[in-house]
């Protein structure tokens, strides 16, 4: 048994349920011979990266099904021992460096030197070239994006980039000027909808169509969220009729009555309290920027518009600090009683107010 | 160091000529520290607890005998003797060599050795190559040491000349053919290798030979160094911290006290009995006089219970006091009672001159103070607490009276008016046991108690907030992040800080960090897991069977709980690794966990207040700001702990 995400994924370019006009650039891609370095960026869960393995399979046929998983271990300059998960074929090489932390430059040098000085040694390959694929392209540090680079221009006779990240936003310009940028938007509801029948047919059975919009609506655009509720779903209740229960992942509930006691009381026991809760979400691996992101939408849902822009605009300031720092507890912190005094002098307000018109 | 190594055997060489314990006679000015000249020679003269060195007694003669059953030799290999430095480790062992007669085979490092090396690995092998022979020969040749075929001079001189190896020996005191190895001076093990190697080499030692001879027992001594909180690579934070412990303990059998600090009352008696050995015994070039009980408390004080510098700080003092008192040159130690009185008469502005000259360098502080000094935000003309003594109030006046009031402010930064602060941040910084990044920690740890709203609240936080990020960019150690986070910290907190018990707590980061960690490798399994289903499902192995760490974490988290309900229910699916619940099961609890509180005698950084009640803890008596009444604690946190839960 697998995944049902990873079951009914697409494997070819034909497949691809909806951006029908994306499908047919990359083929006529593909087949052109000259292939560049390419950018695939846009929301998680939007397909990105069934897109890239249907692109590979037109690339190079069937062959680049028949994968390997190696772990590679890597000395950072400091003696400490990385290892890094790769999944190979004979053509291409895939590798996620955000895994390596702050060595991830150690990595995207050490790798991609080794697959650049080395020929397609197949004579049967339908490419001249090997193809990496770099995942999570905007968690690489600077030093790895600089690194890349050179790398790119070096080596292109014997090897392509694919890079694979959620926003352009983070990665230098020369990187996003050497490659051909592909953005992947989300499904539109119709389309998820599509897919989801889509996969109901396959499974033979039924898909009510309130359920079906039930499953859309809740996941946000994320294709791979949908699905995956859709399963849940399906175990939970087989017919999938009746009143459907979506349960929403335990953090996000969590962070929503984090939320809500941000809104209650603005008292320096009440930090202790949200503070507590931040670490329970933090050892319970949820990046800080969601937990941050999540809180704030949840808070700016609950207070009066006045506030909305400001506490958005500490979130990211915060969100700006704890990306450089080390502690995101701080940060969070920081904008928890940052929120918890803007929110307070309001309060205030409107209750002065109210005592005014009284007297 | 190695310079005061060298002196320290240079004058066990010498004193093993003259056996003479209790009588000793210094007939000459030698300029060697005291440290090394009234060195303890006897269990009487240690400042040790009883009790300790009757522990690495007991394991000594264990390790030589078997014990009362004769049994536990083979389980007596390895002994650790750690605690912080100055505690008398080194000086334990070579008393209780003396007194049960076995010979110290000590390792040291040469430098001259090292510093010639120029291809550092090469050489650097070569130098634990050395390190290994010189365990084996110990363990092996001991009748070349213990016989007395040839006299101990001779021996010395055939082991350095024929190893080049540092290997140097005590000068056996009398033909037992017990002898130990001291490890003190560990080859380097921070390099990886090397390490393995150390480990290998001393367990190869500890595994019983079948040969009727045991190897000698050896004992490493290690120092704890300083603390540090975590920098930038969180695992700098483990094994910066106390490497040597830990690397060193990773061989079984291992098994020894750990030394406390040395407590004040056994170094006051300790170094009164020296300033009497001092004055009394060689009067001719004694000069100076003793210093005043005044001064010895001072120096007892200031030492934090490392009795190393407080030897170090008693003979300082005497130096400097040698200019003013010219007139009690030479002194008997019946005389010392009235002079003592004299000098009380002539006046304590001199003895305050020497004693700042000595303490100021030495006076280290107690993390704990630290912590109150900074929360309690003390500032001019606050009232003084209630718990304090008239005598203290009095002091807080006088500094009082020394603080320059900040100008005024224009009326648009009125917010930011504050008294004058009574707390000296350079001090603090100099003086601070823990550095920026961990005394963030304990700010942030602690700072909400101390606020009596959320405006206050922000000023602190956001200062660490900003601390952190600025760290972010530059370099390990900037020296901005001590000054930002007192500074931003007094600034925010309320002037004076409400008095409600507060207690201060240990910070909960790194249990949370280990607890990501753990989770971390959870998603890890599942990831892992995932893989190998896919692969298993008969579709070939796919493109993408990359789900990044992330997208498990937040987003498989539903199906695997479904996944859970479903085989509750009994439909057959096959499982997740178990340890998916680390990071997808988060129920909603009320209430805080509270972090372990804060101790006086706590030196900051995780499990190192564990240390076991000593009778000597009871008896230090540490100065700085006083405990806060920690009676009536209950009241505040009680509040907290009644907050009604969300929905």
């Amino acid at each position: 048994m697998s995944l049902w995400v990873d079951k009914f994924r697409p494997r070819t370019l034909d497949e691809l349920h909806y951006h029908e006009g994306l499908s047919a650039r990359l083929k006529s891609l593909a087949a052109s011979g000259d292939f560049p370095h390419m950018l695939f960026y846009g929301p998680s869960g939007a397909g990105k990266k069934t897109r890239i393995s249907c692109t590979l399979k037109q690339l190079f046929g069937n062959g680049v099904e028949k994968l390997k998983i190696d772990q590679r271990v890597f000395i950072s300059p400091s003696k400490r021992k990385l290892e890094i998960n790769i999944v190979q074929s004979n053509f291409h090489i895939e590798i996620t460096p955000s895994e390596a932390g702050n060595y991830d430059r150690v990595v995207i040098q050490e790798l991609l030197k080794e697959i650049a000085q080395t020929q397609q040694v197949d004579l049967n390959a339908k490419q001249r070239f090997k193809v990496v694929i770099i995942n999570e392209a905007d968690s690489l540090s600077r030093d790895a994006q600089a690194a890349l680079r050179r790398t790119m221009e070096k080596y292109m006779s014997n090897m392509r980039i694919i890079l694979c990240a959620n926003s352009t936003s983070r990665l230098i310009a020369p990187i996003k000027s050497r490659c051909l940028l592909m953005r992947v938007a989300a499904p539109s509801p119709e389309e998820m909808q599509t897919v989801l029948e889509h996969v109901a047919k396959k499974l033979r059975f039924d898909l009510p169509p309130e359920a079906s919009q039930q499953i859309v609506a809740d996941s946000g655009g994320n294709m791979r969220k949908a699905l995956l509720v859709f399963e849940a779903l399906k175990m939970q209740s087989p017919d999938l009729s009746g009143s459907l229960k979506i349960a929403k992942p335990d953090w996000e509930t969590y962070c929503h009555k984090v939320a809500d006691l941000i809104v209650q009381e603005q008292t320096p026991a009440r930090v202790m309290e949200v503070r507590s809760k931040f670490y329970e979400l933090l050892s319970h691996c949820i990046p800080p920027t969601v937990i941050l992101k999540t809180v704030a939408e949840r808070v700016v849902e609950r207070v009066d518009e006045n506030l909305k822009a400001d506490i958005m605009h500490w979130a990211a300031f915060y969100e700006c600090r704890m990306r450089i720092g080390n502690k995101k507890i701080y940060h969070l912190e920081a904008w928890v009683v940052k929120v918890m005094s803007l929110y307070k002098v309001t309060k205030h307000f409107v209750y002065d107010f109210d005592m005014s018109e009284f007297e | 160091m190695p310079a005061a190594k060298k002196l320290r055997t240079a004058k066990l060489d010498l004193s093993s000529e003259r056996p003479t314990k209790k009588l000793r006679v210094y007939d000459t000015d030698d300029g060697r520290l005291w440290v090394d000249r009234y060195e303890p020679k006897t269990e009487e003269d240690l400042a040790v607890h009883k009790r300790k060195v009757e522990d690495v007694r007991r394991w000594l003669l264990e390790a030589f005998d078997g014990g009362p059953s004769a049994k536990l030799q083979k389980y007596r290999r390895i002994l650790a003797l750690t605690g912080p430095a100055g505690t008398a480790k080194t000086t334990t062992l070579r008393v209780l060599a003396r007194e049960l007669g076995f010979d110290i085979l000590e390792w040291r490092n040469s430098m001259s050795d090292r510093g010639s090396s120029r291809g550092t690995r090469e050489e650097f092998e070569a130098l634990f190559d050395k390190f290994q022979a010189f365990l084996t020969r110990a363990s092996t040749c001991q009748n070349v040491f213990s016989s007395n075929t040839s006299g101990p001079s001779s021996s010395q001189a055939r082991t350095t000349q024929s190893s080049q190896s540092s290997a140097q020996t005590q000068t056996p005191s009398d033909s037992s053919k017990r002898h130990l190895i001291l490890l003190e001076d560990l080859p380097n093990l921070l390099h990886l290798p090397t390490q393995a190697r150390f480990h290998a080499a001393l367990q190869s030692l500890c595994t019983p030979t079948a040969s009727s001879v045991p190897t000698p027992p050896i004992v490493v001594i290690i120092s704890d160094s300083g603390l540090r909180g975590e920098q930038n690579d969180d695992d700098n934070w483990e094994k910066g911290r106390q490497w040597g412990k830990k690397e060193v303990l990773d061989v079984r059998n291992v098994l020894g006290p750990e030394f406390n600090p040395i407590a004040p009352t056994l170094m006051t008696k300790a170094l009164q009995a020296l300033l009497a050995t001092h004055f009394s015994s060689s009067s001719s070039h004694a000069k100076g006089k003793p210093p005043t009980r005044d001064i010895l408390d001072i120096v007892v004080e200031s030492s934090n219970g490392d009795i190393r510098s407080a030897v170090m700080a008693l003979q300082f003092a005497c130096i400097a006091a040698l200019p003013s008192g010219s007139k009690s040159k030479s002194k008997s130690a019946g005389t010392k009672k009235q002079s003592q009185s004299k000098i009380k008469a002539e006046g304590g502005g001199n003895a305050r001159a020497v004693l700042e000259a000595v303490t100021r360098r030495e006076q280290s502080l107690v993390l704990f103070h630290l912590m109150g000094k900074v929360l309690y935000n003390k500032r001019k003309n606050d009232p003084p607490a209630t718990h304090l003594s008239a005598k203290e109030a009095a002091k807080e006046r006088d500094l009082d009276a020394l603080l320059v009031d900040p100008p005024p402010l224009p009326d648009w930064l009125h917010l930011h008016e504050r008294r004058a602060s009574r707390v000296c941040i350079e001090t603090l910084a100099s003086d601070s046991p823990i550095d920026s990044s961990l005394l963030g920690l304990y700010i942030h740890q602690n700072y909400t108690q101390f606020c009596n709203d959320v405006d206050e609240c922000d000023g602190v936080c956001d200062g660490l907030s900003w601390m952190d990020w600025v760290g972010g960019h530059l370099p390990a150690h900037t020296p901005y992040a001590f000054p930002v986070a007192t500074l931003s910290t007094l600034h925010a907190l309320p002037s004076p800080v409400a008095r409600r018990g507060q207690k201060v707590c240990k910070p909960s980061w790194f249990e949370v960090r280990t607890a990501e960690m753990e989770a971390w490798n959870g998603v890890g399994d599942v990831g892992a897991w995932l893989g190998r289903e896919e692969a298993s499902g008969g579709l070939g192995v796919s493109a993408s069977a990359g789900w990044s760490h992330t997208t498990i974490a937040t987003e498989l988290g539903g199906w695997l709980r479904a996944v859970a309900s479903g085989s509750a229910a009994g439909t057959t699916v096959p499982q997740p690794p178990r340890s998916h619940r680390l990071f997808s099961h988060l129920p909603w609890s009320s209430g805080i966990k509270g972090g372990d509180v804060l101790g006086e005698d706590d030196e900051g950084g995780g499990e190192d207040g564990l240390r076991d009640e000593d009778e000597e803890r009871d008896v230090r008596v540490l100065g700085g700001v006083k405990e806060e009444d920690l009676d009536d604690g209950a009241g505040w946190w009680a509040e907290a702990d009644d907050i009604e839960e969300a929905e």
